[in-house]
């Protein structure tokens, strides 16, 4: 049986001074979130391997939510029911190092 | 009296039966569709809040038993004070900072005050409609001990 079931990327990414890969090598998933961390005061950029950290190539720019309410998010989800979001391809920047932007990823498994 | 024994007393039998009906989904004797199914008519397996206060360190699966969901909301508590962190079972295995395990969190709504008074939500669908999110596998923790997120999730039975 085929089940959506959470990513072993999941979680908070930490990130130092350049965009990261969400996986380091390919991770094909259904559904992907991408937020600041709540109480953190990076911007969070989202791109691919050609993200610039003056948000060139940026696919989103994210407001940070240090005081609190609803982080902004960047949300893709492959609406054909398949794992087609590598994440190796995903890259992550916050421009305060050492921040932890959360990535949420759900992967089709057949059981 | 809880709200849900206060719903039923005030709407009767009737409520009885379909308050009973629509938390079937933690007891651990339902049996639901099969993960990837598809059926034809959308039943509420879970809602209302949530209470996790009788796991360890409160953090609890959404079913004890696996359950094959197409659609689950969580919803900060309106009137509440903490976060609520979702994760998997890494979150409740921790012995650091539940939250720092956990994929992510959402902001309380304590007064309304902020966000237009909205609260902080998050949704997982199934982009088919097919059954094959296991309720078992997302783990929920309250910030504040005692808090109760309220969660929905269906199945299509």
């Amino acid at each position: 049986m085929t089940i959506l079931s959470p990513s072993a990327a999941s979680g908070p990414l930490t990130v130092s001074v350049a965009p990261v890969p969400i996986a380091a090598s390919s991770t094909l998933v259904n559904q992907l979130s991408v937020k600041p961390r709540l109480g953190q005061w990076s911007k969070v950029l989202v791109g691919g391997p050609n993200l610039g950290t003056d948000e060139s190539n940026a696919m989103a720019v994210l407001y940070p939510v240090p005081f609190g309410g609803q982080a902004d998010a960047f949300v893709v989800q492959d609406q054909g029911g398949q794992n087609t979001i590598d994440l190796s391809q995903i890259y992550v920047y916050a421009t305060i190092p050492g921040d932890t932007p959360m990535v949420e990823a759900f992967e089709y498994k057949t059981l | 009296m809880n709200r849900r024994e206060l719903f039923q007393k005030a709407l009767g039998a009737g409520a009885a039966v379909v308050a009973a009906g629509v938390l079937r989904g933690q007891s651990s004797s339902f049996n639901g569709p099969a993960g990837g199914s598809r059926g034809s008519t959308l039943v509420t397996v879970l809602t209302g809040p949530f209470d996790t206060s009788s796991y360890p360190n409160g953090v609890r699966p959404l079913t004890d038993t696996p359950q094959f969901a197409t659609y689950v909301r969580i919803q900060a508590h309106p009137g509440q004070q903490g976060k609520i962190a979702i994760g998997t079972s890494a979150m409740a295995n921790t012995t650091g900072a539940i939250a720092d395990s956990s994929f992510l969190e959402l902001w309380p709504n304590w007064d309304g005050s902020s966000d237009n008074g909205r609260s902080d939500t998050w949704i997982l669908t199934d982009p088919q409609w097919n059954n094959t999110i296991n309720l078992a596998d997302i783990y929920v923790w309250p910030e504040i001990a005692g808090e109760a997120p309220v969660i929905t999730a269906f199945q299509l039975a």
